[in-house]
């Protein structure tokens, strides 16, 4: 089989509940079903970006992804030459291997490094922790990278301190760390979403950039339906632990087949004083998938509601996406 | 007759005594604002759009220092007036939303509770059963179950919170409003409901805002004029179209090439090169020039006034586009 037809991602019947303790000292009965039966797959040097409300399960998809998590249930597969090897599965050293392959970029680059480490350090760690290279060796690498992710010139940099740098310029360190190791595919959890607007846009196409360069695959994890059009080739919208539709960015915000990527897409305030837009048609916040019965989850905001919502929705393919809802079913 | 401005800031400068020298926050900041008018600051992270609000509101950290500047209220300079004359205007003539409406509720009284502590200082005169029919209406007023009235604030969810907040904003009837990124933490459907209902109540109301916020977006829903603020300095101010459709300061043009939107075809995002400076240091001259590539001399040396450029459009650039 030819391995560019085999994503270099492919998750199936991913699951992760987290229990809900009334008491330390009892089991728990009840269980929040952050992610709950997701399937998607992500190609080589492709942008999978995953949307939706606080609480609707991203990060902890996320999280699973990059094995911080061990799922419920449920596969992670990633490419190796033709072959896929089962993320979950993989315990020890051969877990630590996995761990160049893939990595995380998070939100806040003020959280996320560590203030007594220099930028050299910082970097070259993911290096030490695999045991790459001699110091010197490390140290070509890690200016080289540097200079990649915009940091110019390296020298200036090396010996700095993250609170000597400005918001973006951590995040491109953030990304530098991330970068180091070579891996094939980053999931990137709100990276720009910190960052002031003229920050931002750089820190955005230095991430494509360097996809498109060097092959790298993505889960971009965004609240922002318009930073996730210029990040990604396609779009899963995430609704209470499900993914409700995916399908190419462009189709899914022009033409959005389902009811809640409709609200969702209604509600983004448009940087144009001359469109007026319509208020979305739902109300009300997403709330907890505590023990949800069975049927759509979106049943209760759902502007379109009928009889066959009571019963799971189907995943439907409409010209090549998926849609969770019984009007496309 | 002319209409005098309800409000009007003349020179605002101000600056935070820090360990390492003077920051300067807010330099030469002059705008007025007529009754009825709701206004957009925006600007970045450390622009000074949050302190110009607590400056109006004389609510300055104890470090904040103020070197110059008049915040006229009705003709009426709120720098002048005494701790005690200050309390009788806030609420009652200014009130603020803030961004945390976790952090602004206490959580250890119930939200009806808090909202007549505002109301006993400055509507004394009304009975409690007034008291507790007005908050009644205020929570009607901004589209909460008045059964929510005797919860505490954790019971209430992110949207209800800020909601909860603007009531208590409204409570005294102010005729300013000031809200600093009130929908920055909640989530886009909920931030449409609440921009829809502030917008509603401040237009039915007739009072006068002033909507701070990052993201231009939200002020294009929101502001019948905007103010852009970069480094401490108002670089440009004209109503919401003008703005959006000719801008005439390079960095407002730079701001709006920058943002990205879902609807319309997908232009280029065009990056600013750089970072914002160092307030302890400011640049000299126009203190944007380092970030834009075809400074001329005089950027570098001497600061731009700001001035009108166009009928009721004003600007801070040597060679406004």
């Amino acid at each position: 089989m030819n391995p560019a037809s085999i994503p270099l991602v492919k998750v199936e019947g991913l699951k992760m509940y987290f229990p809900v303790s009334t008491s330390v000292m009892r089991q728990a009965k009840s269980f929040v079903h952050a992610v709950d039966d997701i399937c998607f797959d992500i190609p080589e040097g492709k942008s999978l970006a995953l949307v939706g409300e606080s609480g609707s399960g991203k990060t902890t998809t996320g999280k699973l992804l990059s094995r911080l998590y061990t799922p419920t249930a449920g596969h992670i597969y990633l490419r190796d030459g033709v072959d896929l090897v089962d993320l979950v599965t993989l315990k020890g050293k051969s877990l630590k291997r996995f761990r160049r392959r893939v990595q995380m970029i998070f939100q806040d680059p003020y959280e996320s490094l560590n203030p007594r480490l220099t930028i050299f350090d910082t970097v070259a760690e993911p290096l030490l922790v695999q045991n790459i290279g001699t110091l010197q060796e490390r140290e070509a690498r890690v200016a080289q990278l540097l200079e990649m992710v915009g940091l110019i010139p390296a020298t200036s940099f090396l010996f700095r301190y993250p609170h000597e740098l400005s918001g973006g310029q951590r995040q491109r360190v953030a990304i530098a760390r991330a970068l180091v190791v070579e891996p094939r595919f980053i999931v990137a959890d709100e990276p720009t979403s910190m960052l002031d607007v003229s920050i931002r846009t750089g820190v955005m196409s230095l991430m494509m950039d360097l996809a498109r360069d060097m092959g790298i695959s993505y889960l971009y994890i965004t609240h922002d339906l318009a930073v996730a059009r210029y990040t990604s080739h396609e779009i899963a919208v995430m609704y209470m632990g499900k993914i409700v539709e995916r399908g190419e960015t462009e189709a899914v915000l022009s033409d959005p087949l389902h009811p809640y990527t409709h609200a969702l897409i209604s509600a983004v305030p448009v940087p144009d004083p001359s469109i007026q837009r319509k208020p979305p048609t739902i109300k009300g916040g997403i709330s907890q998938p505590i023990d949800p019965k069975p049927g759509c989850r979106f049943y209760e905001r759902c502007p379109m509601q009928f009889v066959p919502c009571q019963d799971d929705p189907p995943l439907a393919r409409v010209d090549g996406r998926q849609v969770m809802c019984w009007l496309h079913a | 007759m002319v209409e005098q401005p309800l409000l009007s800031i003349h020179n605002l400068t101000l600056e935070y005594k820090t360990r390492k020298g003077y920051v300067s926050a807010v330099k030469d900041v002059s705008f007025d604002l007529m009754a009825g008018q709701a206004m957009g600051l925006v600007g970045e992270s450390g622009c000074g759009k949050t302190t110009i609000a607590m400056a109006l509101l004389r609510l300055s950290p104890d470090n904040a220092v103020i070197r110059q500047g008049q915040l006229l209220l009705d003709g009426r300079d709120l720098l002048k007036l005494s701790d005690q004359e200050m309390r009788d205007v806030r609420w009652a003539r200014i009130s603020m939303v803030f961004q945390a409406a976790m952090n602004a509720l206490d959580p250890v009284y119930r939200v009806e509770d808090q909202i007549i502590e505002a109301l006993d200082r400055h509507r004394a005169e009304l009975s409690f059963a007034q008291k507790h029919q007005l908050v009644a209406e205020l929570f009607q007023l901004v589209g909460i179950d008045t059964k929510m009235m005797a919860r505490y604030p954790h019971e209430f969810s992110g949207g209800m919170r800020q909601r909860a907040v603007i009531a208590m904003a409204l409570a005294c009837s102010p005729s300013l409003i000031v809200a600093d990124e009130p929908t920055t933490a909640l989530d886009v459907i909920v931030q449409d409901q609440v921009l829809r209902e502030l917008s509603r109540i401040q237009q039915s109301l007739h009072m006068s805002m002033i909507y701070i916020s990052h993201d231009i977006a939200v002020i294009a829903e929101v502001a019948d004029l905007i103010a852009v603020m970069y480094a401490g300095c108002l670089v440009e101010k004209a109503d919401t179209n003008t703005i959006f459709k000719s801008p005439r300061h390079h960095y407002t043009k730079a701001l709006l090439s920058a943002f990205p939107s879902i609807v319309g075809p997908k232009s280029e995002l065009v990056a600013l090169p750089g970072d914002p400076p160092d307030l302890l240091m400011p640049p000299p001259g126009c203190r944007f020039h380092p970030r834009f590539p075809q400074a001329i001399d005089r950027c570098m040396h001497e600061q731009p006034p700001f001035e009108q450029i166009e009928y009721a459009h004003y600007a801070a650039c040597w060679n406004p586009l």
